[in-house]
């Protein structure tokens, strides 16, 4: 079952890179698979031709202008409420529109959450442009998954980010209720934003920690940790000890309780059974 | 099995039966009988296919989740059967039988008593002989103690050693040595002393904070500092870096540790600072110890200032 | 082998019996046993389903040996490398310990190896769950009581070397979270005052992780605490039978009389349908909820941690300690007392000191030194049961507690939140819920009785337990004989 479901994995990556350069090939970007999300397994979203375009450029800053100046301030030098993005670069708007995060529905200070991007794919390729040119930030990364070892790629995530996000990539509580969120909805290019960028409180790994191979294998385990079946059954939310002991005293004691006062039971004696349980 | 003769015929020595209350062919309850026949039928039936399932789903390669599965079926219809069975076919009827006494006659703890001690009575050393007996048998104990000690080494050094040492580059796990200008604001790299790759005892964390203070009592380089990663309460990785707001946590008992303040503990079951590595950059520019971490790393133990 | 011998009038109609009567021969002339086992036989079980809870622990004992048997047969106690080379593809290639190895070839390739391997892993969960309840069972209905105090230290015991055997099992697969645990571990042992470092060194070999560990947890796990169990729950079940069962007091019970079903056949039958009934829950669990997937876990390296790192829930109590007590640490003369000391040694030991010597403090307390085997409900004892419950919220709140960082992230409340909460918990939830018991018991009580003449009983009057008005009624015919064994017992124990 498990290799039916890797192999399958591997066609879909393989099916994916192989659109992928066609798209180049044939000059259909990337952006224009995206509208079909099946086409985009990578999560791009964003036309990468595009962003140099001064029209889209233009575009962004417009939006720029109605969706994210009152906090970010005009041409991205900060405000009170929002960090300043001149040198934030199209990976970190990418990320941060891309996974919703960006504009934030909470207070500035709160850690903002994972939600369904407010933007199209259209209007996050312009914002993207736009913060981009603000300055020389880094630029949205390649990755190539579907290439990378698997394995390396789990010892590597093991190594520095299950700390914080768990092995199992689930996520984890950090002080004063921050949270290292799950990666069970993240996108193989915002794995490697996320990395590059070190949003939030998550630290920068930079090449010197992990050069793009490393990345791309990374990004390959967090995809594996997705799609990889439980073969124990329900998984229980894989995170640990806590539900299965839930789960052993709820379910495995109190189903044999239930057998012990079935089988203890005895016919026409019920008086002392009240009697004695009270 | 009927056991309605016996309960009246057969009482035995301390026990009587009371009146029947369950067997139901005496209750003549034609009904409920064969109903509960069938139930046990049904229980077992149910248990013998699960069983044969089983036995398929294994030979055509396993699958855990129907194993599991039609091994419970199997087992629990035997349960349900054997339970079943025995609350309505099984005598129920309610026995009383006296508790023995537990405790012994005075005479068999005198004859007891006696028998134990017999042969003391010629004994004229008696209290001597006793105490070589037991000096015999202490001396026996201490010698076992040998080859327990031979489970493991003298607890010595080790605790309070790493690999560090003055001129010791700090390196990658996978033995690459480190810059500090390759390393840019925010960034965390777990490093090891030069040779001692993956050692339990000595993981660093070398960490760029990008803030200008830093309160530290060991020499370090720029805004970076090299801390133990092992937690001072019971030694777990702490691996949690929260960039933003300059902490460490540590992910098994949640102490957290001030990256900026010489790694005190400011929450949590730690008492103790992490332990800060003494860090300088040697000519070929990369960063080297200037020593060993001025106190033992990891959870704290009885003489560790010793 | 049944008691043909023992039923010359069995029903006509009922044939079939020569084959038992000639084994029962063949077995009494070398054995000569056919007498003591028509007395087993005859035993009389008094019969309530909370004595069967017991029964479930023994089950799940039974259970854990057989799967675990089947594990041994392919799982290997060591730390040599070898590439990984299974069908698992996330950790195909690297470099991984036999131990960690042959625990995924279980996981993976070993057919019907997952299910035996969740199966005894469960088991060893409703084990400790079990026999939990069932202490619970003892504690409050007074069975602990005299004559039955050393079946008490024996079940405490049993519950130790359940929870021990529990940590050895799952810290042998070499996975990340069991050598987390294990370092741990580590850190407790030497955090004993003058003897951890020692203790520490000899128990892993050497400085952690230790060259020899997996295979002296293997041998403790498979051969040392098994069978230790194994022969205390013989003798734990030999003293039940020698002593016979407690029983609820109830009408024509006394001290004096056990009554019950005869334990040949119907008993028998019944609790060899719990042993089914409850291999078919853990058979349910064990394929169909995943526990322990150490293939996501990975296999340990020192300087790896992967949060939400928790023990299984029977250690999830010390773990709790080991969070939320005081950082105290005692330092003089340039020695000191590292706080997991407090934490992690001295709460346990506490706990389970206190658990063997209860039932000679309560008696020394109540200055009831009588033998008891009719049971108390527990509203009749409200002391008791008050701190019964007391004690039950205190390592409730240290279990939650235990559970901080995952409690954290499910609900939405910061850690720094949760862990004065829980500083504080510990101290009121003891009190208040004792307090609330000791009101329910009262209230239980007085309802019971209203002519409210009994309340004396509240503080454990010394005499055996004065229930309903008709067990007095029977207790003088049997006291002439019993009396003196009570008193020449009472005596020398004080």
């Amino acid at each position: 079952m498990l290799a039916a479901r890797t192999c399958r994995v591997v066609a879909a990556g393989a099916g994916a890179s192989l659109a992928t350069v066609l798209a180049v090939l044939t000059g259909v970007g990337p952006a224009a698979a995206a509208e079909e999300g099946h086409d985009d397994p990578l999560g791009y979203v964003v036309d990468l031709d595009a962003l140099d375009d001064p029209a889209v450029v233009a575009e962004g800053r417009r939006l720029y202008q109605r969706g994210c100046v009152s906090c970010h301030g005009a041409d991205g030098v900060g405000a009170p409420s929002g960090p300043p993005l001149e040198d934030a670069g199209a990976a970190s708007a990418h990320f941060y529109l891309t996974s919703g995060r960006m504009p934030a529905a909470v207070p500035a200070g709160a850690q903002p959450q994972r939600k369904r991007p407010a933007y199209d794919s259209e209007e996050i390729t312009a914002l993207v442009a736009y913060v981009a040119s603000l300055g020389d930030g880094p630029e949205i990364p390649r990755v190539h998954p579907d290439e990378a070892d698997v394995a390396v790629g789990g010892e590597l995530f093991r190594q520095d980010c299950a700390a914080c996000h768990s092995a199992t990539g689930g996520g984890g509580a950090q002080s004063y209720g921050r949270i290292a969120p799950s990666l069970m909805e993240s996108t193989p290019v915002q794995v490697a934003e996320a990395m590059r960028i070190g949003p939030g409180q998550m630290p920068v790994f930079g090449p010197e920690r992990f050069s793009d191979e490393e990345v791309d294998e990374i990004v390959r385990y967090v995809q594996f940790l997705q799609e990889v079946g439980d073969p124990g059954g329900f998984a229980l939310g894989r995170i640990g000890p806590i539900p299965e002991g839930f789960v052993a005293i709820v379910i495995g004691l109190g189903a044999t309780l239930l057998a012990a006062f079935w089988v203890g039971k005895r016919r026409e004696q019920s008086h002392d059974v009240e009697e004695g349980s009270a | 099995m009927s056991d309605g003769v016996r309960s009246d015929g057969q009482v035995h020595e301390g026990q009587q039966a009371s009146e029947m209350k369950g067997p139901d062919e005496r209750s003549g309850d034609r009904a409920s009988r064969s109903w509960g026949e069938r139930l046990v039928a049904l229980a077992f039936t149910v248990a013998v296919l699960a069983g044969l399932a089983l036995t398929v789903v294994y030979s055509v390669g396993g699958q855990p989740q129907l194993e599991g599965l039609f091994l419970a079926v199997a087992l629990g219809g035997i349960g349900v059967g054997a339970v079943v069975w025995a609350q309505r076919f099984m005598p129920s009827e309610e026995v009383t039988e006296d508790r023995i006494e537990l405790g012994s006659t005075d005479e068999e703890v005198e004859a007891f008593t006696h028998s134990f001690e017999t042969g003391e009575e010629s004994l004229e050393r008696r209290s001597l002989l006793v105490k070589l007996g037991l000096g015999a048998l202490g001396a026996l104990g201490l010698a076992a103690v040998f080859p327990i000690r031979s489970l493991g080494p003298r607890p010595g050094r080790g605790l309070k050693d790493t690999g560090y040492a003055e001129g010791v580059r700090l390196v990658t796990v996978h033995g690459r040595p480190v810059r500090p200008d390759s390393l840019v604001p925010g960034t965390v790299l777990t490093v090891w002393p030069e040779g001692h790759e993956g050692d339990a005892d000595s993981p660093t964390l070398l960490i760029r904070t990008g803030a200008g203070r830093l309160q530290l009592a060991q020499p370090t380089v720029d805004d970076i500092v090299a801390y133990s990663k092992l937690c001072t309460h019971t030694g777990c990785p702490v691996g949690l870096y929260q960039q933003q707001e300059q902490l460490l946590l540590c992910p098994c008992h949640q102490s957290t540790f001030d990256v900026l303040d010489g790694a005190e503990p400011i929450f949590g079951p730690a008492a103790r600072p992490l332990p800060q590595l003494p860090i300088g950059v040697d000519d070929q520019g990369f960063f080297v110890a200037l020593g060993e971490f001025p106190q033992p790393v990891g959870g704290g133990f009885w003489d560790r200032k010793r | 082998m049944s008691t043909d011998r023992d039923r010359p009038s069995s029903p006509p109609g009922r044939r079939g019996t020569p084959l038992t009567r000639r084994t029962v021969r063949w077995l009494d002339r070398r054995v000569g046993a056919a007498g003591m086992a028509r007395k087993a036989l005859d035993k009389v079980f008094p019969d309530h389903w909370s004595f069967l809870i017991g029964e479930i622990a023994l089950w799940s004992f039974v259970i854990l040996l057989l799967t675990g048997v089947y594990l041994t047969f392919f799982f290997e106690p060591s730390l040599e490398k070898v590439v990984y080379d299974g069908s698992y593809e996330g950790l195909r290639g690297l470099e991984i310990t036999r131990a960690y190895d042959s625990a995924l070839d279980i996981s993976f390739e070993v057919r019907s190896g997952l299910v035996m391997r969740q199966m005894h892993h469960w088991a060893a969960l409703v084990f400790v769950a079990s026999t939990s309840a069932h202490l619970c069972r003892v504690f409050f209905t007074g069975a602990f009581r005299r004559p039955r105090e050393l079946n008490w230290i024996i079940g405490v015991t049993l519950m130790i070397l359940a929870i021990v055997n529990g940590f050895t099992g799952y810290s042998l697969l070499d996975d990340q979270l069991s050598g987390t645990g294990l370092r741990i571990a580590y850190n407790i042992a030497i955090s004993i005052p003058l003897v951890g470092t020692w203790i520490a060194s000899l128990f892993f070999g050497g400085e952690f992780p230790g060259p020899d560990i997996i295979t002296r947890l293997y041998v403790i796990h498979i051969l040392l605490v098994p069978g230790v169990l194994l022969a205390l729950i013989g003798l734990h079940m030999g003293l039940l039978v020698r002593q016979r069962h407690t029983q609820f007091s109830g009408p024509g019970r006394t001290e004096g009389n056990v009554v019950g079903e005869r334990v040949w056949p119907t008993y028998l039958a019944k609790g060899l349908g719990m042993f089914f009934l409850t291999s078919a829950v853990l058979a349910a669990l064990g394929g169909l909820a995943q526990i322990n997937p150490i293939w996501l876990y990975g296999p340990y390296e020192p300087a790896d941690v992967s949060t939400a790192s928790q023990p299984d829930w029977y250690m999830g109590w010390l773990d709790g300690a080991l969070r939320i007590m005081p950082s105290w640490e005692l330092r003089a003369f340039g020695f000191e007392v590292p706080n997991p000391f407090l934490q992690a040694v001295l709460v346990p030991t506490i706990t389970f000191l206190l658990l063997f010597l209860w039932p000679f403090l309560e008696a020394r307390v109540t200055k009831d030194h009588a033998e008891h085997h009719l049971l108390d409900r527990p509203r009749d004892r409200p002391v008791r049961t008050a701190l019964g419950v007391a004690a039950l919220a205190f390592y409730t709140v240290l279990f939650f507690a235990g559970g901080s960082d995952v409690l954290a992230v499910t609900f939405g409340i910061p850690i720094n939140v949760l862990f004065p909460a829980f500083q504080v918990l510990l101290v009121v939830l003891p009190a208040v819920a004792g307090y609330l018991a000791y009101r329910l018991c009262k209230e239980l009580a007085q309802r019971d009785q209203p002519g409210g003449e009994h309340h004396a009983r509240e503080v454990a009057p010394p005499a055996p337990d004065s229930g309903e008005s008709h067990r007095r009624d029977v207790a003088p015919d049997d006291t002439p004989e019993r009396q003196p064994a009570a008193e020449a017992g009472g005596k020398p124990r004080r």
